[in-house]
């Protein structure tokens, strides 16, 4: 049997390293706000113009407006950015009617957003995080104890701050859609702590075997491993397929989770649990069995 | 035992009669309404977000109640900050608590010099939420004079409107919709006191007016598209209240001009040459085509009782869409072949239950949403490819602890296993349940549809593991070693 306990001052430097290291990466590089969390507009195109010919067009049907052009990935559709501005009422409508001239540009997708609404949607997409980590701690908290709801949402908010770091890291566009992708890991990284927990339950439940709190959770661990790591590896199949094959606007999302998926395996065995002996459960389980 | 077992025997057929005939009528041209919907993003067309001004109406409202108070208590009252004032040396007797709750107002502050009143809270609420509901049915009129006919329009939220309308676009509609559509008639007036200048830049034409309208919308009948000298104009009827009004004051104003403006902008100003007395006049001004048929139509569905801005618009053309699925629907099947190979070559004959679950599990999926006549999107395909990914996971866990009670030689290890692993996977579940809730209640578009195929996957997924995977491990004898057929 692996001895998982053991590392367990190694993997909170570690986590703890990467979490300071990734919010000074935030605060400093930002996060490359889609439409969606900062208005304006975005225009999807198929064309076969290279990325800086598609920026002088865009760029010169308003040149007060900032333009990023981006390549979808492995395809010839580029998705265009242009923040709002003066008179965003009538500039979609010009940007089609300039482009519809052309015989090299096909527009796949137009979307306008106003910076009031976006401005709610980044309030909506709080409120959906802040109230399903707090329903998710609630529910482990009646159904386990209070040290593994602490535990298992340290766990998940290490898991959700790290991918929102690796969204910023590679300049993956954030949007609502990886507002989902950040409430899915969010719900995978609970639900790989949750099953070491049930495991961990059973196993100090049982009246006849007497076992120390660490043994206890290398043994959780142990037992479920081969779980743990066969449903990453299917997930994580049934993701890179996505990933090939994905809508053509929503290849960034399975890469993320993809992403999620390996760091919440991570964070299961190497924080959840033995978070759980550190909040002096030990004692706990003392005076139950006193 | 025997009984549970009959049980899930038969509930796993019904489970397939149920999807074979809720999934049918996805695959017949009618219209019925237990179909999955493809959103927006799949099959192209145009979606607009509106918002009504909360400010505007809340200052109309104030007016409104303003001059109530004045007409009905006798007062002189303001209107300052967004709440309404009143000298304190007028006489207040009149105005108890119980006055105030009946037109929906709360006493504010009450000094001796002034009183300020305010709108209730709840009251407020309701009024506009009350305006927004009627400002759908004249949107959706509007919209419904054009000619689209598959049209999608609802109130969402407090203040806003959701429009959709699948298919190309008609280059009006965003004309259309973003109008407020107040028509106001005003008498020209040559003096710097209560008047305002108008002007029309298209025309060059400017008017120095009474600032308070003579003659409102409020009146309008009908109106239409009709041609005057080959040029198109809009000809309007008012009703009977209005005809008398516009024939008092045509009658009074012979020889002088009467602006005609539409949301704050002159559009023109004829000579009244004799007094109009059917209550029927005619707009001119340059229209093209239309131009003057969209200004009959606003005219007709009436006007709006606030301002309204389009905060968010998307337009999707079709071809996206089809590609978007058509890719979906590629990755899910070379998911479910790769899962498919990889449990077999693993769990051996349990991996088959393992695929037949999946596929029951995605047909169940499928089913509910048709039923529920869910919309599915492109995100949402995404959802269904993870709905696999928990299929499988809840199947790992049942055959590892069934597993695991081989190899501790338990008694009924197959049943102690599936019984407690199925509490794992609910425990499991329900977390990734109330994420996707929540992402529901605070989600906006697309986004929507993936929690929802998401949702709809993991009660599947349960019911699926509980049912059809449980009823296989059951019948099929399996041993210990890996858990092949004895």
């Amino acid at each position: 049997m692996i001895d998982f306990f053991k590392y367990r001052k190694l993997s909170y430097m570690a986590s703890s390293f990467f979490i300071v290291m990734t919010v000074i990466f935030i605060l400093f590089k930002g996060l490359n706000l889609g439409i969606d969390f900062k208005g304006g507009f975005n225009v999807e195109v198929r064309s076969d113009l290279n990325n800086q010919e598609l920026t002088d067009i865009f760029s010169r049907i308003d040149t007060s407006r900032e333009v990023i052009v981006k390549r979808e990935i492995s395809s010839n559709v580029y998705s265009i950015r242009m923040e709002s501005g003066v008179d965003d009422k009538l500039f979609l409508d010009a940007v089609k009617d300039k482009i519809s001239n052309l015989t090299n540009i096909e527009i796949l997708m137009s979307e306008y957003i106003e910076p009031t609404f976006s401005d709610d949607l980044i309030q909506n997409s709080i409120y959906a995080l802040l109230s399903s980590i707090f329903v998710i701690a609630l529910y482990v908290w009646i159904r386990f104890d209070w040290q593994f709801a602490f535990a298992g949402i340290l766990a998940l908010l290490h898991d959700v701050v790290l991918s929102i770091g690796f969204m910023s890291i590679f300049n993956i566009e954030f949007n609502l859609t990886m507002i989902a992708a950040i409430l899915l890991i969010a719900g995978y990284s609970i639900n790989d702590t949750i099953v070491l927990f049930d495991r961990l339950r059973t196993l100090s439940s049982q009246e006849d075997i007497k076992i120390d709190l660490p043994s206890m959770i290398n043994s959780s661990i142990s037992l479920n491993l081969r779980r743990t790591i066969l449903t990453s590896f299917t997930t994580i199949l049934a993701l890179v397929c996505l990933v090939v094959l994905a809508p053509v606007n929503l290849t960034e999302m399975p890469i993320v989770f993809i992403f999620g998926v390996l760091i919440g395996t991570y964070s299961s065995i190497f924080l959840g649990l033995p978070i759980i002996s550190s909040l002096n459960y030990e004692s706990v389980l003392k005076s139950r069995d006193s | 035992m025997n009984i549970l077992r009959k049980w899930r025997f038969w509930s796993a057929f019904l489970i397939l009669f149920f999807c074979y005939f809720t999934i049918k009528p996805n695959f017949y041209e009618n219209n019925s309404s237990n179909k999955i919907n493809y959103g927006l993003d799949i099959q192209g067309g145009s979606s607009f977000l509106l918002e009504l001004s909360e400010e505007v109406f809340k200052n109309n409202l104030l007016l409104k109640i303003a001059s109530q108070l004045d007409l009905d208590y006798d007062l002189n009252s303001s209107i300052n900050n967004g709440k309404i004032e009143i000298d304190s040396t007028q006489d207040l007797t009149k105005l108890t608590n119980l006055v105030l709750q009946s037109m929906g107002l709360t006493l504010n502050k009450k000094t001796e010099f002034i009183s300020i009143i305010d709108i209730e809270n709840q009251f407020f609420k309701k009024s506009i939420s009350d305006m927004t509901l009627n400002a759908v049915e004249i949107i959706r009129s509007r919209v419904d004079f054009l000619g689209n006919k598959e049209l999608s329009i609802q109130k969402t939220g407090l203040n806003r409107i959701l429009l959709e309308i699948p298919g190309s676009l008609n280059q009006n509609v965003k004309e259309i919709i973003s109008k407020t559509a107040k028509l106001n008639f005003h008498i020209e007036k040559n003096s710097f006191v209560d008047t305002i200048l108008l002007e029309n830049s298209e025309t060059n034409e400017s008017i120095r007016v009474m600032a308070r309208p003579s003659l409102t919308g409020d009146y309008l009948q009908d109106a239409s598209m009709q041609y005057d000298n080959n040029s198109p104009v809009v000809s309007f009827s008012l009703n009977k209240a209005g005809a008398d009004i516009f024939g008092d004051l045509t009658a009074k104003n012979v020889g002088k001009r009467i602006a005609i403006v539409l949301d704050g902008t002159l559009i023109s100003a004829p000579v009244v040459r004799n007094s109009i007395t059917g209550g029927a006049g005619v707009i001119s001004g340059n229209f093209s085509n239309e131009e003057a048929n969209n200004l009959a139509i606003i005219l007709k569905s009436g006007s709006l009782p606030t301002d309204i801005s389009i905060i968010q618009e998307k337009q999707v053309g079709p071809s996206l869409g089809k590609e978007g699925v058509t890719k979906g629907v590629y990755a899910s099947i070379i998911a479910l072949i790769a899962i498919t190979i990889f449990m077999i070559a693993y769990y051996k004959i349990s991996g088959l239950f393992t695929a037949i679950s999946i596929i029951t599990c995605l047909l169940l999926l499928f089913s509910i949403m048709s039923l529920m006549n869910a919309t599915l999107t492109l995100p949402g395909v995404i959802g269904i490819v993870l709905t696999i990914g928990m299929c499988v996971d809840a199947n790992v866990l049942i055959y590892e602890r069934i597993k695991e009670n081989f190899l501790n030689n338990s008694d009924d290890p197959k049943n102690s296993g599936f019984n407690s692993a199925f509490i794992t996977i609910l425990d499991s579940n329900l977390t990734t349940l109330f994420a996707a809730i929540f992402l529901f209640a605070f989600g906006f578009g697309p986004i929507r549809g993936f929690s929802i195929s998401l949702i709809i996957g993991i009660f599947s997924s349960l019911i699926v593991t509980y049912v059809v995977l449980k009823l296989f491990l059951e019948i099929v004898p399996i041993d210990k070693t890996g858990l092949k057929i004895k």
